[in-house]
């Protein structure tokens, strides 16, 4: 029943999220050809299933840059996309009950004001005085005010819209199941979709597949080290206004925002590795529960409303890998974003645009190199997934 | 933590209540979840406890002996107790005033009932317009009656017998509106109310009651908008098509203080899709409902579903199938299992009769296509986010293709009723606009906790269960 069909494009992109989206839409715009691929819908993995944090402080020294950038970005996205993604920049409190976290925090604010991004440290006090709603349980934190949130439902597929508005051809519910090579370089890609299969033609391969990157890689002989978690969120009821900033405590693992509507997300921080189940455990609700009413007392009174699960992918290091592939010409990984891939998608879109069309991007990219794992370091703390 | 039971039984209808009698009387250990304080579900309702004095109406009195006979048989009632949650392992949560936090069942029997099927037009969002179900619940259980001057609009003879109920309580029925038109296709099914004197004797006695007092029954007629600043003041009535799309030119208006709605019932089978039951597109049925063995167990071994819940059929049937489930998820759990095939048999020839009767009912009174299509683009499909058709139709336009996509993109059910309003709305109106089967876009996926449940009572879950969670998940 296969029927197959040929197409041509400059640059596949594999992969439907934020990265692959942001990275079909500034190539259309640079007058690129590009066949976006996805094997569901648009944005409807990690991309648009997250916490909606758009952060830049608590970040991995090489990730920091990026972030920064990417914010710049974020600011202007609404007028650049055409679509309110809900985008503000309400601020990031990152929150400390011990002393050890406060530490963290404080070593932490100097490297990050030596890159340039403002950062404030608060002491009980003042966090008192600044945030009234937080629980009496928190010491202190470190707040940067140009931090903020967006919804993930409408940014991913706002790229994807835009995107299509610029010319991408968007193939939805279409699987990409094979990447063709010739004499060492890109060559096709084929692809599997309800009206059977298509092959397209082409010299470029982004490859934007979140957890599902690794199956396909592999067919390259690629080991691509990235492991998919579950994340899971619960939301409250409609409330009446409460805070704008992006609130976290690793102490708690919980993180919380209050979206335009009036609900509060509550998630988790540090998601269970190595499984695409999205189902929600009764324990997770639990978990989320009690930390949602440990955090801020005010919600004691609400109600979860309802649950969800998404699939991320976490690398060895928690830091996403953004490269060029030896050995194999045209085949670019953006992937492994570990949990900070919604705030990253426009800089990393913008990036790999450049990384094609001018041959170096603007930021470097060789710290988020795949070759990094054959020669392992030591493995920073784990980040939360936001 | 999780309490391990033998059969849990969720709801307390006529289902509900036949399924735990037959488990206990089998000598299976049963807990009975009820979300209301107390048995009886819509069929049975009975009244609050204030109005208990009052000769109580038959079907009411029916519920309390069932009832009876269910303690006596000594299962443990659990009322106002929501089940707010359904995992892998029988694993129900729950919320209420007594009762551990989660039941570990062996055999889950769910008997959930149905909910009214909302319809959109013009004006349905206005105070004064209601459900035929909210006006039931108003006049049987609080002795309140929904208004003045009433219009009663469609299908089936539970409508003569609100109208009925209504006018007794001294209102002023309007008209009752019957979407159906009957010619030739009633006489045809008649033979299946051979069996069914109760029902006939009912819908008679209802129906001769509104001819005595004049109350115009109006069949091939339906809503085509509600009229009103604060609240219904009159009502645009057309004739409606076999599809029951509006015929051009057959408008009239009513004046009327409150509009009844009554065009059948939707299964509430979210527990059975949470837990991963395997459902099928009914529309004779109500909607989507799980697919069942002949001892109503779904797809998943040891979860049975019964009643209006997973199919629906009304009461008797309901009683039925409750009966056959309980005997059967008895037997699982080691109770009389070698006499319950024989059990099972013997009730075959009153399933069979209920069943003709429920086929012959859905012949009659399933709503047509068109009732879908009184909405226009400035009508509110989703109540609780207040989204406007015109919204729904840009989203699909824009390629989102299923219930879910249009969920995320339009809120459309992410309100507090958690989409039970506007599922059925929304599906229909994106299968309309891709040229598509209903059956093809499905329903909204259901997430927990299905209905709103305090953070507080849920966070107080014991700690064990979250350590339990972690090892399940480095098991993995």
């Amino acid at each position: 029943m296969s029927t197959s069909r040929k197409m041509g494009a400059e640059v596949v992109v594999v992969g439907g999220g934020i990265i692959g989206c942001a990275a079909a839409y500034y190539l259309a715009r640079r007058g690129v050809k590009v066949v976006l691929l996805e094997k569901s819908v648009v944005g409807g993995e990690a991309s648009g299933r997250n916490g909606g944090g758009v952060r830049a402080q608590c970040r991995e020294r090489r990730e920091r840059p990026l972030a920064i950038a990417s914010i710049k970005l974020w600011v202007g996205l609404q007028a650049e996309l055409g679509f309110d993604v809900e985008y503000v920049q309400g601020g990031n409190i990152r929150l400390a009950t011990n002393e050890e976290r406060m530490a963290t925090l404080r070593r932490e604010s100097e490297e990050e004001l030596e890159d340039g991004l403002v950062v404030d440290l608060w002491d009980r006090d003042e966090l008192r005085r600044l945030t009234p709603y937080l629980s009496d349980d928190f010491i202190g934190a470190k707040y940067c005010p140009s931090d903020g949130t967006a919804n993930p439902i409408l940014a991913s597929r706002a790229f994807g819209w835009a995107a299509k508005r610029e010319g991408v051809t968007l193939l939805t519910q279409t699987e990409a199941v094979n990447i063709g090579v010739h004499t060492g370089r890109v060559a096709s890609v084929t692809a599997r979709g309800k009206d059977g299969e298509v092959l397209i033609e082409a010299p470029w391969v982004i490859h934007a597949g979140g957890p599902w990157t690794p199956q396909l890689s592999r067919t390259l002989g690629i080991q691509a080290p990235i492991e998919p978690a579950r994340s899971t969120i619960a939301i409250t009821q409609r409330m009446p206004f409460l805070f704008k900033e992006f609130i976290s405590s690793h102490d708690m693992g919980v993180y919380a925002r209050q979206a335009r509507e009036g609900r509060v997300h509550i998630g988790g921080v540090g998601a269970p590795p190595g499984t695409f189940d999205q189902d929600v455990p009764a324990a997770t609700i639990a978990h989320l529960a009690r930390g949602a009413a440990q955090m801020l007392p005010g919600l004691c009174g609400a109600n979860f409303l309802r649950t969800w699960s998404g699939t991320l992918e976490v690398t060895p290091d928690k830091v996403p890998i953004i490269d060029h592939v030896d050995g194999i010409r045209g085949y670019v990984l953006a992937s492994g974003f570990s949990g900070h891939g919604f705030c990253l998608g426009p800089i990393a879109g913008k990036l790999l645009s450049e990384l094609i069309v001018d041959g170096e991007p603007s930021l470097p990219l060789h710290e988020f190199r795949l070759s990094r794992f054959e020669h392992p370091a030591g493995q920073p703390e784990a980040s939360p997934h936001e | 933590m999780a309490e391990q039971v033998e059969v849990a039984v969720v709801g307390a209808g006529p289902g509900g209540l036949s399924a735990a009698l037959a488990a206990a009387q089998a000598g299976a250990q049963v807990t009975l979840v009820e979300g209301y304080g107390r048995p009886g579900g819509q069929y049975f309702r009975q009244m609050a406890a204030e109005f208990q004095l009052r000769d109580p109406l038959r079907h009411q009195r029916e519920g309390r002996a069932l009832w009876e006979k269910v303690l006596a048989a000594g299962a443990r009632f659990l009322p106002d107790t929501i089940v707010w949650g359904a995992f892998e392992g029988n694993l129900l949560a729950l919320q209420g005033p007594q009762g551990p936090p989660a039941l570990e069942a062996q055999a889950v029997i769910l008997a959930t009932g149905a909910y009214d099927r909302p319809v959109a037009f013009p004006g349905w969002t206005l105070p004064g317009v209601m459900t035929a179900g909210a006006a039931q619940a108003l006049l049987k259980q609080q002795c309140i009656l929904p208004g003045k001057r009433i219009l009663l609009a469609g299908t089936g003879p539970l409508q003569f017998v609100l109208a009925a109920d209504l006018v007794h309580a001294g209102a002023n029925v309007v008209a009752v509106l019957e979407g159906a038109r009957f010619f030739g296709k009633a006489s045809r099914r008649a033979g299946a109310l051979w069996g069914q004197w109760e029902r006939v004797a009912e819908g008679l006695s209802s129906r001769l009651i509104l001819l005595r007092r004049g109350v115009p029954f109006r069949p091939g007629w339906g809503i085509v908008a509600a009229h009103g600043t604060d609240q219904v003041e009159s009502a645009t009535i057309a004739r409606l098509d076999s599809q029951w799309r509006h015929t051009p030119d057959s408008e009239e208006t009513l004046a009327c203080d409150t509009l009844c709605l009554g065009y059948g019932f939707i299964p509430s089978n979210t527990l059975s899709r949470l837990l991963g039951a395997k459902q099928e597109w009914r529309p004779d049925l109500g909607g989507e409902v799980p697919l069942r063995d002949r001892h109503m167990q779904t797809s998943l071994p040891g979860v049975y579903a019964v009643g209006d819940g997973a199919g629906v059929g009304g009461g008797p049937l309901a009683l039925v199938e409750g009966r056959i489930a309980g005997i059967a998820a008895a037997a699982r759990t080691g109770h009389h299992a070698s006499e319950a095939e024989k059990a099972i048999r013997r009730l075959a020839p009153v399933l069979a009769r209920e069943r003709r009767f429920q086929r012959m009912y859905a012949a009659l009174f399933t709503p047509g296509p068109g009732v879908y299509e009184w909405s226009r683009d400035d009508t509110i499909l989703c109540r609780c986010e207040e989204v406007p058709q015109a919204h729904v139709r840009r989203t699909v336009a824009l390629g989102a293709g299923s219930a879910n996509e249009v969920k995320a993109i339009t809120r459309c059910g992410m309100g507090d009723c958690q989409g039970r309003m506007c599922a059925h709305l929304v599906a229909h109106c994106i299968a309309r606009e891709m040229g598509r089967p209903v059956a093809e876009i499905g329903l909204f996926r259901p997430r927990p906790p299905i209905f709103p449940i305090p953070i507080a009572a849920l966070g107080r879950q014991s700690a064990n269960a979250v350590v339990g969670a972690v090892t399940e998940v480095a098991r993995r």
